[in-house]
């Protein structure tokens, strides 16, 4: 499968998910402004300080978290995290907005690819994250947000 | 009259709200179609995965003993209940020795069938169930309707009022976002303050010792990952061989369940969290036996995807409580049988044997095939009714001699035509949902004498 399929495929299937697509030009497009008060977990020392879950309103209102991904699947949207990628393991669905950033050299075609790329790796938490918390319990009506985060945004960067 | 026919009948009642039903549940078959077809070699991967599920039960003592030293390995703390009062048991003990109190969980069919919640209740327990639909499930005492969708039953008038009630929404409020916001509020605080949670499981991976859970709404790790304590409950069929045999299932379960490419949340839990305690807990629970019995066997294979409910003509229309089973539709009535043979009685003749479960199921169950060889088994046992015996040791006659068969032809036209009431009287269960045809005026065969030159060249 060529690139561009393998990307279109997979911006296509992220957005079916509930999730937005957007493309980053490096870290520029990941700021502040635009996301008050975001917590980029790509960055080692804030991952030292998340570590323990020690007062639950310092998590309960986080708004915007950022996480790097190795691992995306065209087939359904889905992004791979796993414990290196957060410091502690109820981040990436605590938070009420959730960023994952990704490259396009990363992305595989489908889960027998993705499980390949795996591999033996031994993660001790690992989860294929596609779309944000979703539930139709009620009456089948589609609702974001269940538990986990109400909203996705994918980094795509080259 | 069947005790599910019975039931049937109460869910039909309602007659809007059962149309509703059929629609809804149509609606998710149609997804789940336009999934598998988006899919070139769908056929293929069901065919694989009914052959990975073969090969694990054909070798389960093997993989269980693997994935037990993998996962010991990995520091999680493994047990083995034979049965749900052993189940019940080890997580009460778990609990108590930990010190927790409060507990969350996430959907497990396998806990519903051990009556996990009731037992941890009575022993002064809080468990909260935090799975949207389950949660609504809990807070009006009532059991599933479906394994997917557990509350496919209710309207949103029905579940803004439990919402009232237990949660203090608005009087009156019935829309889906805002009662599923009011949902997230109350289980949030749950989740912080649990001091364990409990998931089913989905598939156990005997070469890594990995448990996998799939939700969408991520309860499951909500709950997992803030309490200290957690406490997966498998049953010995969840386990698969290796890690690339998830490519396969996690293919086949969210398009065959709701027709979504995959869950929102494909989480592998493989070691404990620092300073966490995980625990796995593997039941048997009357699986063994069906591990060797000629049908019961393949029932092993399910993934609990729901699709066989959702595609089955008769649980659109009867409803999920009306199978009166923890698991209802084809493969409930298939199961059923195995946990008590009178009860499961009339459910393997709630089935048209129109096959759509077979030809949907991800991991090809002959589902159909099950429920014709239960059919006759329980006929063995007297279990059918005597007039229904009669009529078909009548037809079987009638069918076997063309003369019989003309005569009974030409009175039935007779009886239809001048006498429909009389056709009625003796049928009254079948009439009731059904009209009774107007008769043609002359047979096929006469038809045919005078046509069939017509249309020879
Ligand atoms: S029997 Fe097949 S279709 Fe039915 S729930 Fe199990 S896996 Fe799904």
């Amino acid at each position: 499968m060529s690139k561009t399929i393998l990307v279109n495929n997979f911006i296509k299937n992220v957005r079916t998910a509930g999730a937005e697509v957007l493309f980053s030009p490096g870290e520029a497009a990941v700021s502040t402004d635009r996301w008050p008060g975001l917590l980029d977990f790509s960055k080692a020392d804030l991952r030292l300080q998340y570590q323990t879950l020690e007062n639950s309103e310092q998590w309960t209102d986080i708004a915007h978290a950022l996480f790097c991904s190795r691992l995306g699947v065209a087939e359904n949207g889905a992004v791979w995290l796993e414990d290196a990628d957060m410091p502690h393991r109820i981040l990436p669905f605590i938070t009420r907005h959730l960023i994952l950033r990704l490259a396009t050299d990363s992305l595989v075609a489908d889960m027998h690819e993705a499980y390949a790329k795996l591999g033996q790796d031994n993660f001790g938490f690992g989860v294929f994250i596609s779309g944000p918390s979703k539930t139709a319990d009620i009456e089948q009506s589609l609702v974001y947000g269940a538990h986990g985060a109400k909203e996705l945004t994918v980094l795509l960067c080259d | 009259m069947s005790q599910h026919s019975k039931k049937a009948r109460r869910f039909l009642a309602d007659a809007k709200r059962a149309a509703w039903h059929d629609e809804t549940l149509w609606m998710v078959r149609c997804k789940r179609d336009r999934a598998a077809e988006a899919v070139d070699d769908w056929e293929n991967l069901r065919g694989q995965a009914s052959d990975i599920k073969e090969k694990a039960l054909e070798n389960i003592p093997q993989y269980i003993r693997q994935f037990k030293e993998a996962a010991r390995q990995n520091g999680a703390i493994v047990m083995e209940a034979s049965n749900h009062v052993m189940l019940q048991g080890y997580v009460a003990t778990i609990l108590r020795s930990n010190g927790a109190l409060r507990v969350v969980k996430s959907k497990s069919m396998l806990t519903e069938e051990c009556g996990l919640n009731e037992y941890l209740i009575e022993q002064g327990f809080t468990i909260i169930d935090t799975d949207l639909g389950e949660c609504i499930m809990q807070l009006r005492r009532e059991p599933p309707s479906h394994i997917v969708l557990p509350a496919i039953h209710l309207r949103k008038e029905e579940i803004g009022e439990t919402f009232h009630k237990h949660l203090g929404t608005e009087a009156g409020a019935s829309d889906p976002t805002y009662l599923a916001q009011a949902a997230r509020k109350y289980l949030r605080e749950q989740f912080l303050s649990a001091q364990a949670a409990i998931t089913g499981v989905n598939f156990a991976v005997a070469e890594t010792g990995t448990i996998v859970v799939c939700t969408n709404e991520g309860n499951a790790d909500m709950g997992v990952h803030a309490a200290p304590i957690q406490i997966h409950c498998m049953s010995i069929e969840k386990i698969i061989p290796a890690m690339a045999d998830l490519g396969v299932f996690t293919r086949l379960l969210a398009r065959s369940a709701t027709g979504q490419a995959v869950t929102a949340y494909t989480s592998h839990y493989r070691t404990p969290k620092p300073d966490g305690k995980m625990y796995i807990i593997i039941v048997d629970n009357g699986r063994s036996e069906r591990l060797y019995h000629p049908t019961g066997r393949s029932t092993l294979k399910c993934i609990r995807c729901g699709a066989c409910m959702n595609t089955c003509p008769v649980y659109r229309r009867s409803g999920g409580h009306s199978y009166g089973q923890v698991i209802p539709g084809p493969i409930g009535s298939a199961i059923a049988p195995f946990r008590d043979f009178r009860t499961a009685a009339g459910l393997p003749f709630a089935c048209s044997l129109c096959e759509s479960c077979s030809n949907i199921c991800p991991v090809r169950i002959n589902l159909h095939e099950q429920l014709y060889y239960w059919r006759q088994e329980m006929n063995s046992y007297r279990s059918t009714p005597i007039l229904r015996k009669l009529i078909m040791k009548t037809a079987a006659l009638v069918l076997a001699k063309p003369l019989y068969y003309r005569l009974a032809g030409s009175l039935g036209r007779f009886f239809l035509r001048y006498f429909p009431f009389m056709l009625k009287l003796p049928l009254r269960a079948w009439t009731r949902g059904r009209k009774l045809p107007r008769p043609e005026r002359q047979t096929f065969r006469q038809w045919y004498a005078r046509n069939a030159s017509k249309h020879t060249s």
